[in-house]
């Protein structure tokens, strides 16, 4: 093959020495990347899919079974939650994966050495990239969580129980509900940059999120009592997605409290992956 | 230019890189030479910025990386070329890099067009060879025209077509006033490349001299002499002012040359049944060199800097 150096006289669409490369940039870059892997659609796909999937199941079920069930079992019926429960649910498992995955796949590939040498400013990178990320787990999950709502309705409308936006504490879910599954996302992300290994990552993110609770309740009843609502998942769940004002369950923080108590932990992991990002070697 | 000033990483117990101190021109290629496990991909980590040094700075034009305002203008490395996400293109690969320095896509197609790749731009890399992959590190490298390249062993995986390609890229971009710098733990490789060696073993400076130079140090060290009165002549040769060492059947002299040694051993009435100069390898030099950098450091000169 000729060398062809030609190319490196011109470099026209080079910028001048000294043009400051920046946060602008490397947001363009995060999104280039997360839209360029394969893993990206198919776990929002399924995030998507699985979230519709259980709201027709459930919903389609509980219509059918509305005129046989008893009335003490009627009440309290939330069909708000009814309709989001599956989207915070799967949503949760399928971005937590994909939330490790976005950092720890650059480890894993070897492409974070590049990632860093184009741009050695660390907490530019690492924000950027939490930032692309977040944005667009917010975009997909609350348009799923909005989505789902609707079919949601739509299946309940003959138990007479459906609710509507407008209702108090339908929308508030609807949000929450979205912002719970971004949050679960942004939380893997920085378990991912303090473990900075896939599996590893996947497998504390589900720890704390699903093991953690199921070992509190080895706790003594009073204990746990007191320990529940400071979790970061199990009662959490039904917490966040209710629509009502008062929860059935006197262990927890009403819904935005819980969501507080959940974005507490995903602050904690962001920072800490931060800090650790800034200063180990990569 | 990059500079080195008592630079020094230590992982754990092992020291990788132990008080370096050098500095790399532009204009010239440097080879950066070593054998596996000398510290060189370390050091090269340690000047991009990947690693923290333990003691010491390494400067580009005079700032560390991590300060760099266009960090792709200024300084580029193939380091691996394996170091891409396979699920990417190469084109996507190339364009998530240029974003972030605000380099525009046109330059992504000019340098798939380089180095190539354009056929197999929108392919996904995971399907690479080593070559190919190579390719696309090096496409990497170039993308933000920058000052100072470095290459770690640049020609691993390359074919003998591609290994001409790159050294006559790697000459072309120090022509043009850039500094390259080179590592191979492959003499033979850095002979037919380098301008300048900076040598290295178990992370200490061995050399930092002109391959010229170099060479005449190392090559032709010894005279070998087979002769029934070893005695008589090891004590004239001492005398003289070389050194011996007794092989079972010869001696071997170094720090004279064949006609010197011949000279003794006429002037000594000695007979002489075979004398010759051997000339050392530069493989061989090289790895003898970096064998035992500790008791070698001394007999060679490291040539100071300005």
């Amino acid at each position: 093959m000729a060398v062809a150096t030609a190319g490196l006289a011109r470099p026209a669409a080079v910028p001048a020495l000294g043009v400051r490369a920046g946060i602008a940039g490397t947001l363009r870059s995060e999104f280039t990347k997360l839209r360029s892997v394969r893993s990206t659609y198919w776990s929002l796909i399924l995030l998507v899919v699985a979230g519709f999937a259980w709201t027709v199941a459930d919903c389609l079920g509980t219509a059918h079974t509305w005129p046989h069930m008893a009335a003490q079992a009627k009440v309290g019926f939330d069909a708000t939650q009814a309709s989001v429960t599956g989207v915070a649910l799967f949503g949760q498992l399928v971005i937590l994966v994909l939330g490790t995955l976005v950092l720890t796949s650059e480890y894993s590939t070897g492409m974070i050495r590049t990632s860093l040498a184009v741009m050695p400013r660390r907490a530019v990178l690492y924000w950027s990239k939490a930032a692309v990320f977040a944005a667009v787990s917010v975009v997909i999950a609350l348009a799923t969580s909005l989505a789902v709502f609707g079919v949601g309705q739509s299946l309940l409308r003959s138990t007479g129980q459906s609710a509507s936006l407008s209702q108090p504490g339908a929308l508030r879910a609807v949000l929450l509900t979205g912002f719970f599954v971004a949050l679960s996302g942004a939380m893997a992300y920085g378990i991912g940059a303090i473990v900075r290994n896939t599996a590893g990552g996947i497998t504390a993110s589900f720890g704390l999120m699903f093991l953690l609770p199921q070992l509190a309740k080895a706790l003594p009843s009073s204990w746990y009592a007191v320990v529940d609502r400071w979790l970061p998942g199990g009662d959490i769940l039904p917490a966040i997605t209710s629509s009502q004002s008062q929860l059935l369950n006197p262990n927890m923080f009403p819904a935005w409290g819980e969501f507080a108590v959940f974005g507490g932990y995903a602050v904690i992991m962001l920072g800490i992956g931060a800090l650790l990002f800034s200063r180990r070697d990569a | 230019m990059i500079e080195a000033r008592g630079l020094t990483k230590r992982y754990e117990r092992t020291l990788a890189v132990d008080d370096l101190s050098f500095t790399v021109r532009p204009g010239l290629v440097t080879g950066f030479l070593g054998p596996n496990g000398a510290g060189k991909t370390t050091t090269m980590r340690l000047i991009l910025g990947l690693d923290r040094p333990t003691a010491g700075t390494v400067t580009i034009d005079g700032r560390p990386h991590r300060r760099a305002a266009s960090p792709m203008r200024e300084v580029s490395a193939l380091i691996d070329a394996r170091a891409a996400h396979g699920g990417r293109s190469a084109r996507n690969h190339l364009l998530c890099l240029a974003q972030t320095n605000a380099i525009s896509s046109r330059r992504v197609d000019e340098v798939l067009d380089i180095v190539g790749l354009s056929e197999v731009a929108g392919k996904r890399s995971k399907g690479f060879s080593l070559g190919m992959s190579q390719r696309l590190g090096i496409a990497a490298a170039l993308l933000g025209d920058p000052q100072v390249l470095m290459f770690d062993e640049p020609v691993n995986g390359l074919d003998p077509e591609g290994i001409l390609w790159i050294r006559s890229l790697m000459r072309s971009l120090a022509a043009e006033g850039r500094v390259v710098f080179v590592s191979s733990h492959l003499m033979s490789e850095m002979e037919n490349t380098a301008d300048h060696l900076i040598v290295v073993g178990r992370g200490r400076l061995i050399a930092d001299c002109g391959v010229a130079e170099f060479i005449d140090r190392s090559s032709g060290q010894a005279v070998l002499v087979r002769t029934p009165s070893q005695d008589v002549l090891a004590r004239a040769v001492a005398a003289a002012g070389g050194s011996v060492t007794r092989e079972s059947e010869q001696l071997r002299v170094r720090g004279l040359s064949e006609d010197q040694v011949g000279d003794i051993a006429f002037a000594n009435g000695v007979p002489v049944y075979h004398l010759a100069a051997v000339k050392v390898s530069l493989e061989q030099a090289f790895m003898e060199l970096t064998a035992d950098s500790v008791d070698y450091r001394a007999g060679l000169p490291v040539s100071q800097e300005a």
